[in-house]
């Protein structure tokens, strides 16, 4: 058979998209043409040596988003930037603070990055861009990388500050008396990546604004906030909640871009009767593989940890080196240590890797130089992150490929039959609680240990003083007698608490295969019963490892090397009991909604043993964990009595468990949030209410206020679900609406239609 | 992580102090309290500036010789301070200021108190002054702690000018007394030092970590009673802070012939820090002619060859080290290896050089066949070195008696 081979990426593109295999699955196909510059001319007062730098560095003018943002900035007015990957956003804040401090060397300026591998790569940026100038910058980053003797010249003498908001929580604020000359004379604080502090690490990092506020007050410096943003719905709220401030939208995007092809992929219908597709990830594969084949530098990004690994190991096998020859396939997700990390980056930069699986490690905006492709394999649970993943590709002029693999999972399949919401829809909302109250009392804590608090004083809410007197009670503060509440405890506050997730420690992996025992990554504490319980299957750069023992005390797994043709998947038990009610629908609805604050405590009890390629069971085993719990925010609905009393116990629970499924997918599209920030419980007789009651709770502990918007939402909720579930044309369930009939029991689809329908209002 | 304390969420909790809201909370009356903290110390209250600082005064007598040894020096403030948290923190407060200061024969210790956190201006201030006094600080790991904790407080009131007039001298003790009596003690904390050195034992004494716990039960409305003991253990670490910057005195002037603890290697180092590298000599000739074998003879023994070379007296030198090639080990062996490079560097004399490091194998022979003198990693250490150096120097003299032997071949 005589094949022409493709000559090029463009090549490469065009023969994949001809290939009847590939275009029988392409279920929207939208080109992005390329479009030209335009640009704002340079502001009258910059200082001249910016501007020859920028000219050194082939930069004749800037566009006109860096001219607007300019603009702003030196106005002193609050700004955010949201233009796509690859735009210039640096240049938004770079060129007011190089220009500040070129007009004055006392003036600083403080970046926050998300990671230190950001901050690294502006740190390298900055500096090319002031030495391009001519402008002696002192900058360096600081964080847990910084060698002390570098620390000390930093905190004294650093004019631009390159951090991320954990050290600033822990390290910078807490010694501020160290910093003052920053605080003193702090003109900009930069935040990058500003959708990135969404959730619960939004409303922790909108606490550190708070604090670090109060310091600049202290120190009498008031910073302009320059903020950058990918695409999201409401840029401006989020940066206006994470500042409570006024801040000014930068969106009009001057910056040129190639051609870009992008694609929804739907993999075959493998069972008609299941409604089961052909797996996104063999699918994602196999397109990942051609492409790879035709030397187009590729990126795929999956899930999950576990799935990620597995395509690796898959794509490795493919494409085997020469023995003595480095991999050009490479695995990378969060659990790696940096030395790993940093390796693969570079071997992507220089051309040594080929092809990259990961997880969303990569989304933030590393510059890893222009892939030729990137390929999603399942909505990775936000539109914003989908695009992110999807800009991976495509960063210089050319052609590129962006596709977008569907899973069999509810929100694919209405992504494939609804590519409008992908193409034309706008992005999700930032949603951030800062005035969640296990955040904010952290948050006051530490605030009171960098200076006192006057009781007249508010921190983000107006009932500061009652909070100041619980902690009081507490007896970590103390009201003294000039009404101050000042610091009372022997303890440090700021390592008390991470601002990454609910949990304060991460499990570390230990793999004792060989002479010494060697630390293979870590996992966070609420993942840890999930991945790492024992006789877990640990996979870690394809290489699988059997979890011996885990210290839960000790926060430490122990694993060794292991070649099985499984890997495991452990079951978590949900129990859930309310604390409180906060708000009650109205009467006429029938059914019954309510909102309020419950207790979450789940369990990890039994794991299943998986094969590989075929996936069936191939045994089990139970885990004996300690429970963990979370306090958080819910919305319940029950639904009327008189309609539930038809059923039986059995059929009732295979609908409540499909209504579940598919309220967690359409609440999280009302929502615009991750599915993931959502849990959802299912109970035929609940304790509290004690009737058939469907529970969906925010995923963090306090809650960042996603079901308490969803409350009002809920005649929306049923709305959807009820359309979602009719459209189906499966007939007694599949894993894109209420899940497959083997779940849900044979009347499962019939009932939980029925009980929408009851729960619906009258129209 | 458990979001609820006592069963009551913070919800509850809240609403609870919600309701109790309009009754204020028990104000306490705060000039009272700090008279009556000052009674109770018996001491002086003093009021500037609407803050008040309890000012407590001792004068302890020292031993004529240490008060001897310090009036010599210029005039120094012995400072040292309790505080709410080891952090340097911006949130750590120093409640308890100690400063001492040399008054004829006696030790005059005055220790400022801070009623409460909003009289804190008032006692950086008074501190400061009484710090300017001196012409420097003298502090147990003050470098580490007491004044960057100082400068951080000057640093939140704004205090700079205050920051400015502090004496540019300090001399911290904790760098020395590691360097004299660490490696004897196994530690160089003031408590281990001053009961070996100084032979002072401490009563009924406060545990460092029950400072802040005392001084926050006091503030919650306690009895001042607890704050003795804190009180007592500042002065006690003021008044051994002097006093062992006496003994270090005394060390310097001669008293090291007599003392028996003593790190006498880390004494000299810090002779030669000191300028004195012929005292240093001598601290290490005297500990290595004294009776007993030397744990750490070799390194005594390079340290003062290394002096006497500096000054010129390589003889000497090698003669001190000639005093321990006696016996056969890997020491010994080493010492007929600095031996060799003496000889060879300082004298040119290869061929002694070589006799040394024949003796050095030989040395090592004997100790491998007695099985003793070493473990087997050290005599093996020792052989490579030893080897190698052997061979090189047969190869240069063989060389040089080549270059001399045509001329003596001519002659014939």
């Amino acid at each position: 058979m005589l094949t022409e081979r493709p000559t090029g990426t463009d090549g490469a593109i065009a023969a994949l998209l001809d290939d009847p295999a590939v275009a029988s699955c392409i279920v929207a196909h939208r080109e992005l043409q390329p479009r030209p510059p335009r640009y704002a001319a340079w502001p009258p007062g910059m200082d001249q040596r910016v501007v020859d730098g920028l000219r050194s560095r082939g930069v004749e003018a800037p566009y006109v988003h860096q001219g607007a943002a300019y603009a702003h900035a030196i106005a002193g007015r609050n700004v955010v930037v949201v233009t796509p990957t690859a735009s210039g956003k640096t240049l938004c804040y770079n060129l007011p603070v190089l220009d500040a401090i070129a007009h004055d060397s006392a003036a600083r300026a403080l970046y926050l990055f998300p990671t230190k591998a950001l901050a690294a790569d502006q740190l390298v940026e900055l500096r090319a861009l002031a030495d391009a100038g001519g402008i002696g910058l002192k900058t360096h980053t600081y964080d847990g990388d910084t060698p002390p003797n570098v620390r000390a010249v930093v905190r004294a003498a650093g004019q631009v500050v390159i951090t991320n908001p954990d050290m600033l929580h822990a390290a910078i604020l807490p010694h501020h008396t160290k910093w003052f000359k920053l605080f003193e004379n702090l003109q900009y604080v930069v935040i990058d990546e500003l959708h990135s502090y969404r959730g619960l690490f939004g409303s922790h990092v909108a606490n550190v604004v708070r604090r670090l506020r109060r310091i600049c007050r202290h120190y009498g410096s008031d910073p302009t906030f320059i903020c950058a943003s990918a695409t999201i719905a409401n840029p401006r709220d989020l940066a206006e909640q994470i500042l409570e401030a006024p801040v000014e939208l930068v969106d009009d995007n001057g910056a040129p871009s190639g051609r870009r092809h992008v694609l929804i992929v739907n993999p075959p219908v493998a069972n008609e009767q299941l409604g089961i597709r052909g797996s996104a990830l063999l699918t994602g594969q196999r397109i990942a593989e051609r492409l790879i084949g035709d030397a187009v530098q590729t990126i795929a990004f999956s899930r999950s940890r576990t799935s990620v690994e597995v395509l690796t190991t898959y794509l490795q096998e493919t494409f085997a080196p020469a023995p003595g020859h480095p991999q050009i396939i490479r695995g990378y997700r969060g659990g790696y240590l940096p030395n790993e990390r940093n390796e693969i980056e570079r071997g992507l930069r220089d051309g040594r890797v080929r092809g990259v699986v990961a997880t969303n490690a990569l989304e933030l905006g590393i510059d890893i130089g222009g892939l030729d492709a990137a390929i999603s394999i399942g909505y990775p649970g936000t539109i914003a992150s989908t695009w992110q993943q999807l800009g991976r590709s495509g960063r210089r002029a050319g052609t590129s490929l962006s596709a977008l693999v569907c899973s069999s999972g509810p929100i694919d399949q209405f992504l494939a039959t609804h590519p409008e919401y992908l193409f034309d829809s706008s992005p999700e909302h930032g949603l951030i609680n800062p005035d969640n109250l296990h955040v904010l009392l952290n948050h006051l804590r530490a605030s009171t240990f960098e200076l006192p608090v006057p009781g007249s004083e508010r921190f983000g809410i107006d009932e500061t003083p009652a909070l100041l007197d619980v902690l009081q009670e507490d007896g970590w503060i103390r009201r003294a007698e000039d009404d101050r509440y000042y610091w009372s405890h022997e303890n440090f506050p700021a390592s008390d608490f991470s601002l990454r997730s609910g949990a304060p420690e991460n499990v570390v992996i230990v793999d004792t295969t060989g002479d010494r025992n060697r630390v293979l990554g870590e996992v966070d504490l609420f993942a840890a019963p999930l991945l790492v319980h024992p006789k877990a299957i640990y996979i870690h750069e394809g290489v699988q490892y059997h979890v011996d023992i885990l210290d839960w005390d000790e926060r430490k797994a122990f694993v060794t090397r292991t070649d099985v043709d499984y890997y495991t998947d452990a079951d978590l038990g949900i129990t859930l009991k309310v604390l409180a009610v906060h708000d009650e629908a109205d009467a006429p609805r029938p059914g019954r909604r309510q909102r309020g604050e419950v207790m979450v405590a789940w369990k990890v009890t039994m794991f299943k043993k998986i094969k590989y390629h075929t996936h069936e069971n191939v045994g089990w085993g139970s885990i004996d964990l300690p429970e963990q719990e979370m306090h958080t925010s819910a919305t319940w609905l029950v639904p009327p009595a008189e309609l539930v009393n038809r059923y039986d116990r059995e059929t009732l629970a295979g609908a409540l468990i499909g209504l579940a499924r598919l309220a967690r997918t359409t609440a999280s599209l009302l929502l615009m949030c991750d599915p993931r920030d959502l849990g959802v419980l299912a109970q035929v007789q609940a304790p509290f209410t004690g009737r058939p009651t469907l529970y969906l709770y925010d995923a963090v502990p306090g809650g960042v206020g996603l079901t308490e918007r969803l409350f009002d939402l809920t005649d929306e909720l049923i709305r959807t679900s009820r359309e979602a579930v009719e459209a189906c044309p499966c007939a007694d369930g599949c894993p894109a609406c209420v899940g497959p009939a083997i779940e849900v029991g044979p009347g499962g689809k019939r009932t939980a239609t029925e009980l929408l329908a009851a729960m619906a209002p009258a129209a | 992580m458990t979001p609820t304390v006592g069963g009551r969420t913070i919800g509850d909790r809240l609403a609870e102090i919600r309701a109790q809201r309009p009754a204020p909370l028990p104000t306490p009356r705060p000039r009272d309290r700090a008279e009556e903290l000052a009674r109770w110390f018996g001491a002086r209250l003093e009021v500037a500036d609407g803050a008040a600082t309890v000012v407590l005064e001792r004068s302890i007598r020292l031993k004529p010789a240490e008060a001897a040894a310090l009036g010599g020096l210029t005039r120094a403030v012995y400072f040292d301070t309790e505080t709410t948290g080891l952090s340097t923190g911006a949130g750590t407060v120093p409640f308890l200021a100690g400063l001492g200061v040399l008054r004829g024969e006696s030790l005059v210790v005055r220790q400022l108190l801070l009623p409460d956190y909003p009289h804190e201006r008032g006692l950086l201030r008074r501190l400061c002054a009484e710090l300017a006094d001196g012409e420097r600080i003298v502090t147990y790991n003050g470098r580490g702690f007491d004044l960057p904790l100082l400068a951080s407080r000057l640093t939140v009131h704004g205090f700079f000018a205050e920051q400015a007039a502090l004496p540019a001298v300090h001399d911290d003790l904790l760098p020395i007394a590691r360097r004299l009596w660490r490696r004897p003690l196994g530690g160089a904390r003031l408590a281990d030092v001053e009961s070996a050195v100084l032979g002072v034992r401490r009563g009924s004494d406060c545990p460092s970590g029950e400072v802040p716990l005392r001084y926050f039960g006091y503030l919650r409305g306690g009895s001042p009673e607890p704050l003795v003991a804190v009180l007592d253990h500042n002065l006690q670490d003021i008044v051994s802070l002097a006093r062992l910057e006496a003994v270090v005195m005394l060390l310097r002037a001669g008293a090291w012939r007599e003392v028996s603890l003593l790190d006498h290697r880390g004494f000299a180092l810090e002779l030669i820090r000191l300028g004195e590298p012929e005292t240093a000599r001598e601290v290490l000739e005297h500990a290595l002619a004294g009776t007993g074998r030397q744990p750490d003879a070799l390194h005594l023994r390079r340290l003062a060859a290394r002096l006497l070379v500096a000054a010129g007296e390589a003889e000497r030198a090698e003669r001190l080290w000639l005093d321990g090639t006696r016996g056969a080990s890997a020491e010994t062996a080493w010492a007929w290896v600095e031996v060799a490079r003496l000889r060879e560097r300082q004298g040119g004399d290869l061929r002694g050089a070589l006799d040394a490091v024949t003796a050095a194998s030989r040395s090592l022979d004997v100790a491998f066949a007695l099985g003793r003198g070493g473990g087997i990693g050290e005599i093996g250490a020792a052989r490579v070195a030893v080897e190698r150096r052997l061979r090189r120097l047969r190869r240069w003299v063989a060389a040089r008696e080549r270059r001399s032997a045509p001329r003596r071949g001519a002659a014939a």
